[in-house]
């Protein structure tokens, strides 16, 4: 029976991390167009388990992206400096999608095996009828 | 068949076998994207199972000279394609393995269930 729990556990922290990380990913899409806005990325890190024994998933610290914020040229917007540029977002539309479904994919892996363990447990346990 | 019991035995280290190799794909799916993590196994269960088969089995911790029979160690996989970033789990090896434990485990409970039947209707019951 442990099994099983461990088994549950293991997928709810999968899911879990791929929830967060779809989160930043929401959130940089909505920023993609915020002046001086940069890109959350999150690590993915194993957790300690109980009695040393190897954990699931989590999701370490949320880290921006230190690379150049590109300069856009428009003397009328109202950050623009004194040579007519502006700081933009360095948000990538295509680079958070493909991240998006990457994440997605393995929610939907760690779900299927949560519903697996539930099914085995439950089979399990329909032993214990008649 | 009645002295032993052996189906019953045998039929519970599949299920077990088959519920701790789950675990053990589960923790893989978990790090599907984790840097750096290599994806363990357990050994499939005919093969615990030719070892074990034959030798004397300690069932309660006071039975002397026997085997404690117990499960292996997950061991990490040998045949995977390591990603640039050193993580080495496939989503479709691990679904596979997952599936195989699943109709296992089923497996398991279908012939402890029939012996169960058998044990019962001998005894003049239903």
């Amino acid at each position: 029976m442990t099994d099983f729990s461990d088994s549950l556990q293991m997928s709810v922290s999968g899911m879990r991390a791929q929830a967060m990380r779809l989160r930043l990913v929401a959130e940089n899409i909505s920023n993609a167009d915020t002046p001086g806005y940069r890109r959350k990325t999150v690590t993915f890190e194993q957790a300690a388990g109980a009695e040393g024994a190897e954990g699931g998933v989590r999701s370490g610290r949320v880290k921006l992206d230190r690379s150049d914020l590109p300069r856009i040229h428009d003397p009328a917007h109202p950050l623009a400096d004194a040579s007519g540029h502006y700081a933009g977002s360095n948000v990538d539309l295509v680079i958070e999608v493909a991240d998006s479904r990457e994440a997605q994919r393995s929610y939907e892996a760690n779900l299927k095996l949560f519903d697996q363990a539930r099914q085995m447990s439950s089979s399990l346990r329909e032993l214990l009828r008649r | 068949m009645f002295d032993t019991l052996n189906v019953f035995h045998t039929a519970q280290m599949m299920a077990t076998h088959a519920g701790t190799r789950h675990a053990v794909v589960s923790r893989n799916m978990a790090h599907a994207d984790t840097p750096g993590y290599r994806p363990a196994d357990l050994s499939p269960f005919h093969e615990v199972a030719a070892q074990s088969a034959g030798a004397m089995r300690a069932t309660r911790p006071g039975h002397l000279g026997g085997a404690q029979t117990r499960l292996p160690e997950p061991e990490p996989r040998a045949d995977v394609v390591t990603d640039p970033n050193g993580n080495a789990v496939s989503l479709e090896a691990e679904m596979l393995t997952a599936v195989e434990a699943k109709r296992a485990h089923d497996r398991a409970l279908s012939i402890y269930r029939s012996a169960m039947e058998i044990m019962r209707q001998s005894i003049g019951r239903r």
